[in-house]
């Protein structure tokens, strides 16, 4: 059945009609580029969003210091509740919690040399950089032996160890001693800065800061859990804990406000749900286009066939059978659509990965001085490529398949009289 | 080879038209046998039916023995690639097929090799005179050349029977005397031919004239072509 001949007939139907052909495929072409290229762009700013988080531990909390909104047992509104070691303590009872990290927090002036700086420091343990995310760029993070030693070691963002290696012509900060507030840290290590401003960002030993400064109270705690795995147990567990420090606090525990609760595993699940939103949409875009595409190839077919009658009928008469003409009406859609198909599938690939070289090397979409990224790697893999193969060919049988069957359906003596 | 009982037609129009009214006809193998009327006398429905082209409402029609009668598509295709020839007045041939191509297509629907059926489809071109006519499109051949490579293609399946649509009506008098010569050839060779014609000239070079009038036969006429010289002209 698929023979040369069979093919060679088809691709002479073709190109016979160069120009009609290539109209109708151009439809096809653009339908199918479109859906490319949105469908990249969704994934680039997927792939942007979650590198953001892609280095966390999705079942990490905070908990901010914040006002109340509503007033309480005789407390007025508007009372600010700072957390404290009750918190901590209270936390580590949960059966939920698996490590509590308090975030001691000191600004402060950072000098090395010539240079002075404004920097904010913050004293932490070593799962901190797990649930913050943080990203090392030289060196080490703060470890247990620190911890434990109250060791006197700090890591720098990576533009303040730029600005102090520039201006004190040293190649890197690591291992140099610098002093914030009078006391000398030494450099373990050098990470990306995080989004906040033009201050220093600065991590030391949880253990160090607290012998330092002393500080009872915290303007945000974060902790590890284990077992909660879907948003009902988070919110669950949320609700829960709200109330316990409502207590401890003495505010109402359906105030609003008052301390914040935040969990990264609900922010994951809820940017998820908005990319297959977004997902969803664009596949809906996407296909709408290709079947505008589509339509115009059935409607050309139509016209094909229309105008193939009487030839159509001539082959009845000397004995085609119904099946070949249905399949050669059905294959000639078929290979109009996949082959345009194709070539738009490509340019759009072809176009994305063009994007996606000049964004690597220009450092487009990744904003360097935050260390966010908004816009990654926006090319499609091979699952698309696959199911976007499958719609074309779907599509190709669907616009061919109306119009052979008429074909078919006529009888041979109608066929051969229509004029 | 053809055996029809009462066959009737009609179209379901704005205006129902009752075409053929029982037609009873038995035509032998071998025979060469024209229908005659006038337009609208239904003789071009009839060869429709003979040819399954178009459908009957009534009625049997046994072509070489087998009832043909609620075939499938499917089956249709097959008669009329096997047992039937087509001959048409316009002649239907494919515009964008070579004279070769056109006369190879049956032999395409049989599944033969593209290698075999130019061979056989070249053999009868060359047995009307086409050879060096092959590789042209039917728009560069004349009206004569067009038919001859319609008959061609009408034999190149070996069929049992011929079914020509008034074969000279688009022709000028000698072509017309040209063709009706290869007819009556090719029946000299076995195959039954019935032929569709509104010329008393054509229907004279036939054994059996049958008249058809509004939808029935009103007689069938022997007659005896050898007394006619047919070289002479004919309309």
């Amino acid at each position: 059945m698929f023979n040369r001949d069979f093919w060679s007939e088809i691709f002479m139907a073709l190109k016979r009609n160069k120009l009609r052909t290539a109209l109708t495929g151009f439809a096809i072409s653009w339908g199918i580029f479109m859906l490319i290229i949105l469908l990249s762009a969704g994934n680039g700013l997927k792939n942007g969003v979650t590198s953001n988080f892609a280095d966390r531990i999705q079942n990490t909390y905070q908990i901010w210091a914040s006002f109340t909104e509503l007033p309480y047992k005789g407390h007025k509104a508007n009372r600010y509740i700072m957390l404290n070691n009750k918190d901590i303590q209270l936390l580590e009872t949960l059966y939920e919690v698996e490590e509590v990290s308090p975030v001691l927090s000191q600004g402060g002036t950072l000098i090395f040399g010539e240079k002075s700086k404004m920097v904010s420091i913050e004293g932490m343990k070593p799962i901190y950089k797990n649930i913050e995310g943080i990203k090392m760029v030289d060196g080490r993070f703060i470890n247990e032996n620190d911890m434990k030693n109250k060791m006197k070691v700090v890591i720098i963002d990576k533009n303040t160890s730029d600005e102090l290696r520039r201006i004190n012509n040293e190649p890197t900060m690591i291992g140099k001693t610098v002093f914030i507030n009078g006391l000398s840290f030494t450099v373990v290590g050098v990470c990306k800065g995080m989004p906040w401003g033009d201050r220093g960002q600065c991590y030391a030993p949880y253990s160090t800061m607290q012998a330092i400064y002393n500080v009872n109270e915290y303007y945000q705690l974060t902790f590890t859990t284990k077992g909660l795995n879907t948003k009902e147990e988070n919110e669950a567990f949320q609700k829960e804990l709200k109330k316990k420090l409502a207590a401890l606090h003495e505010f109402s525990p359906d105030d609003p406000r008052a301390v914040w609760i935040d969990s990264q595993m609900v922010n994951a699940l809820e940017t998820n749900k908005i990319f297959n939103t977004i997902n969803i949409f664009i596949w809906v875009i996407g296909i709408a286009m290709l079947i505008s595409g589509v339509v115009g190839v059935s409607n050309i077919m139509r016209i094909t066939v229309k105008e193939r009658t009487n030839e159509i009928g001539i082959r009845k008469a000397l004995g085609a059978k119904p099946r070949s003409i249905l399949l050669s009406i059905v294959m000639e859609s078929l290979v109009i659509t996949t082959i345009f198909g194709y070539i738009g599938m490509f340019l759009g690939m072809g176009v994305m990965e063009i994007v996606n070289m000049v964004m690597e090397s220009s450092g487009a979409g990744t904003n360097n001085e935050m260390g966010m990224s908004v816009f990654v790697n926006p090319t499609v893999d091979v699952r698309i490529v696959v199911s976007a193969t499958l719609v074309l060919i779907i599509s190709g049988v669907a616009a061919g398949f109306s119009p052979a069957w008429k074909s078919v359906k006529v009888k041979p003596i109608e066929a051969m009289n229509y004029r | 080879m053809i055996k029809l009982n009462n066959i009737n037609k009609t179209y379901f129009g704005a205006q129902p038209l009752h075409v053929l009214k029982g037609i009873n006809l038995d035509v032998a193998e071998g025979e060469l046998v024209s229908i005659m009327g006038a337009s609208g006398s239904g003789k071009s429905t009839l060869l429709n039916i003979l040819g399954i082209l178009d459908n009957y409402d009534e009625g049997d029609y046994y072509l070489a023995g087998k009832l043909v009668k609620n075939l499938s598509e499917n089956q249709a295709a097959e008669f009329r690639n096997k047992l039937i020839g087509f001959i048409f007045q316009s002649f239907n041939l494919i515009p964008f097929k070579t004279a070769l191509e056109n006369v190879a297509l049956p032999l395409f629907y049989q599944g033969v090799n593209r290698k075999k059926r130019n061979m056989m489809a070249m053999e009868y071109l060359e047995r009307f005179g086409l050879k060096d006519w092959a590789e042209h499109y039917p728009n560069e051949l004349s009206g004569g050349q067009k038919q001859r490579v319609s008959i061609a293609r009408a034999l190149v399946t070996s069929p049992k029977i011929i079914l020509a649509d008034e074969p000279t009506g688009a022709l000028d008098s000698k072509t017309s005397a040209e063709v009706m010569q290869i007819l009556r050839e090719v029946n000299a060779t076995g195959i039954t031919m019935v032929i569709v014609t509104h010329e008393r000239g054509i229907a004279n070079l036939t054994r059996k004239i049958v008249h058809l009038k509004d939808g029935i036969i009103e007689s069938i006429e022997e007659n005896d072509p050898d007394k006619m010289d047919f070289t002479k002209e004919i309309k």
